[in-house]
C-alpha cells in the first residue's frame, strides 16, 4: 500500500483531509487527488458505498393529497383571525384574573385524623395546636385585621397580640381579646383561657358574650351553659392525655374515639355515671383499663378489633 | 423597474409552490426526524401558515421560508427516529459477479448499508441523504441547512468514514 502513495510528496487524502471525501461525491477533486485515491484499497469500498446509497429510495410522498388536505384546512378556518383573536385574550384574561380571585380568596384547610395532632403556624405568627380528629380552615391571605378561622373539634390557640383575631366554632365566635386559650368544640363545647383575654359571642347562651380572662373556662353542653375556674396550666392533650373530673362516661367514650380508630357498643351500660381520672393518647389498651375498669365496665373488643362492646 | 412577481395570493401561484417544494421539502424534514406523518404535518402547517402570509412573503423569497419555517417548526418537535429507506429495484449493471450467492450477500448488505445510515448523527444522516437520494448539489444543500459549502464537504465526509468503519469488513472487494 504505501509504494501506491509514495512519489505524490504530502499529497492531501481522504484521512488528512475532512473535506476530500465530500470532494470526491461531488466531482470535485483534482486530476491527480482522484487518481491516487482510485489507486487506493479502501477506495473499492468507498466507491461501492456511494454506488449503492446512489439506489436508495425516500418515502413516496403524495402531492396532490396534501394539497388538497391544506385547502379543506384553510376552507374550515375562515380569516378573520383578529377578532377571534381579541377574544381569545379576553377570554384568557378573565380566567386569569377569576382564578386570581380564587386564588386570594380561597381557603387553607388543616385536618387531623384520629389520634393525630399537628401544630400550624399562621402568617401572622400565630400557633395553633390542633388536636386529633378536628379541622381547622382560613382564607389563605388575611386581609386587613379580618383574621378569621374556623374550628371544629379541638384546638389550642397561641395568639400574636393586639389584633382582631377570630375563630368561629358552632356555638359562637371566640373573638382574641389576650393570647393563649383552648377550645373544645365537640358533642360540647369548652372555652378555656390560659393567658390574656377572650370573648364568646354566642347565640346559644343565656348571656350574649361571655369575657373570660386567664383560668377561666365556658362550658356549654346541650342542656347548660356553666361558667368556672380551672388550674392547669396547659390543656391535658398537649401532653398526650385527657383528663376528666366528675364528667359523664359518655363524654369519656366520646374522647377515647378521637384518640383510637374505635367505636363503643353502649346499649347495656349507663353512659350518665360520672368519671374522673384520665387516659393517655398513645396505648389504647391502657387508655381502655384506665377509664373502664375503675367504673367497673367490662369491656370486649370484637372480631375485626374496631368495635368494643362494654357491660356492667 | 423590475417586473412584478407573481403574488402568492393568487391560488394558481400558491399551488405551483405548494406542488414544486412540498414533496422535497417533506422528504427533508423526514430525514431529519424519520417520522412521515409528523413530518407531513410540519411541512402542511407550514404552508397553511404561508397562505395566511401570502401577501407578505415574496414569490422569490417563498422556498426559502418554506424550508426556513419548516426546518424553525421542527426543532420544536421531539426525538429523532429511524429513517425507513427503500432500494430501488434496479440492480448495479457494472458488476461482473451477479452469482446467486452475491445475489443474497447483496440482500444483506443493503439491509446493513440502511441500518447504518440510520447510526449516523443526524445531522449526517440528512445531508448524506439529501446528496445521494434526492441528488441535490452541495450549494442547494447549503442553503437548505442554512451551512456553508465547506460544512456540507465536511459533514459528507464524515459520513463516508462511518459508513466504510461499519460497512468495510462486510466488503472483500
Amino acid at each position: 500500500m504505501s509504494n501506491k502513495q509514495d512519489g505524490k510528496r504530502m499529497m492531501k487524502n481522504y484521512d488528512t483531509d475532512d473535506t476530500f471525501l465530500g470532494r470526491w461525491i461531488a466531482g470535485e477533486l483534482s486530476e491527480e487527488e482522484r487518481i491516487a485515491f482510485e489507486k487506493t484499497d479502501v477506495f473499492k469500498q468507498f466507491d461501492f458505498i456511494n454506488k449503492e446509497s446512489q439506489l436508495l429510495q425516500g418515502p413516496n410522498i403524495d402531492t396532490e393529497a396534501a394539497l388538497k388536505k391544506v385547502k379543506q384546512q384553510l376552507e374550515t378556518k375562515p380569516r378573520k383571525p383578529k377578532v377571534v383573536k381579541l377574544w381569545q385574550y379576553m377570554a384568557v384574561a378573565s380566567i386569569v384574573i377569576i382564578s386570581a380571585g380564587f386564588f386570594i380568596n380561597s381557603s387553607k384547610t388543616y385536618t387531623t385524623a384520629i389520634g393525630e395532632t399537628q401544630t400550624i403556624t399562621l402568617i401572622d405568627g400565630s400557633v395553633i395546636n390542633l388536636n386529633a380528629n378536628s379541622s381547622l380552615s382560613h382564607k389563605r391571605y388575611f386581609l386587613s385585621k379580618d383574621k378569621q378561622v374556623t374550628l371544629t373539634g379541638e384546638a389550642y390557640f397561641t395568639i400574636t397580640k393586639g389584633d382582631g383575631f377570630r375563630v368561629e366554632t358552632s356555638k359562637g365566635t371566640v373573638e382574641v381579646l389576650g393570647t393563649q386559650f383552648n377550645i373544645r368544640d365537640r358533642e360540647d363545647f369548652n372555652l378555656k383561657c390560659y393567658e390574656g383575654k377572650v370573648r364568646l359571642n354566642s347565640s346559644k347562651t343565656q348571656k350574649s358574650n361571655y369575657v373570660l380572662t386567664q383560668g377561666m373556662q365556658v362550658s356549654i353542653s346541650s342542656s347548660k351553659t356553666s361558667e368556672t375556674i380551672f388550674k392547669e396550666e396547659t390543656p391535658s392533650w398537649k401532653q398526650g392525655h385527657s383528663t376528666f373530673v366528675d364528667q359523664p362516661i359518655s363524654n369519656v367514650l366520646e374522647e377515647l374515639i378521637h384518640y383510637y380508630p374505635i367505636e363503643f357498643e353502649t346499649n347495656s351500660i349507663n353512659t350518665n355515671r360520672l368519671f374522673t381520672g384520665s387516659f393517655i393518647h398513645s396505648n389504647l389498651d391502657t387508655a381502655l383499663k384506665a377509664t373502664l375498669i375503675p367504673m367497673g365496665i367490662e369491656y370486649k373488643k370484637s372480631d375485626t378489633g374496631n368495635v368494643i362492646v362494654l357491660s356492667e | 423597474m423590475p417586473e412584478k412577481e407573481p403574488s402568492i395570493c393568487e391560488e394558481k401561484n400558491y399551488n405551483k409552490l405548494f406542488r414544486d417544494y412540498y414533496e422535497p421539502v417533506t422528504k427533508y424534514i423526514y430525514y431529519k426526524c424519520g417520522n412521515l406523518q409528523q413530518a407531513e404535518d410540519i411541512v402542511q402547517n407550514v404552508f397553511i401558515k404561508l397562505w395566511k402570509l401570502c401577501a407578505t412573503v415574496t414569490f422569490s423569497k417563498a422556498k426559502s421560508y418554506i424550508y426556513t419555517a419548516s426546518n424553525h417548526s421542527f426543532f420544536n418537535e421531539v426525538a429523532h427516529k429511524k429513517v425507513v429507506l427503500k432500494h430501488q429495484k434496479t440492480i448495479i449493471e457494472n458488476t461482473t459477479h451477479e452469482s446467486p450467492d452475491f445475489l443474497m450477500e447483496i440482500d444483506e448488505f443493503r439491509d446493513k448499508l440502511k441500518n447504518a445510515i440510520n447510526t449516523l448523527n443526524p445531522k449526517e444522516r440528512e445531508v448524506f441523504l439529501l446528496s445521494r437520494i434526492e441528488n441535490k448539489t452541495y450549494k442547494e444543500i447549503a442553503e437548505i441547512t442554512e451551512l456553508t459549502v465547506k460544512a456540507i464537504e465536511r459533514r459528507m465526509g464524515k459520513a463516508l468514514k462511518e459508513l466504510k468503519a461499519i460497512l468495510g469488513k462486510e466488503l472483500k472487494l
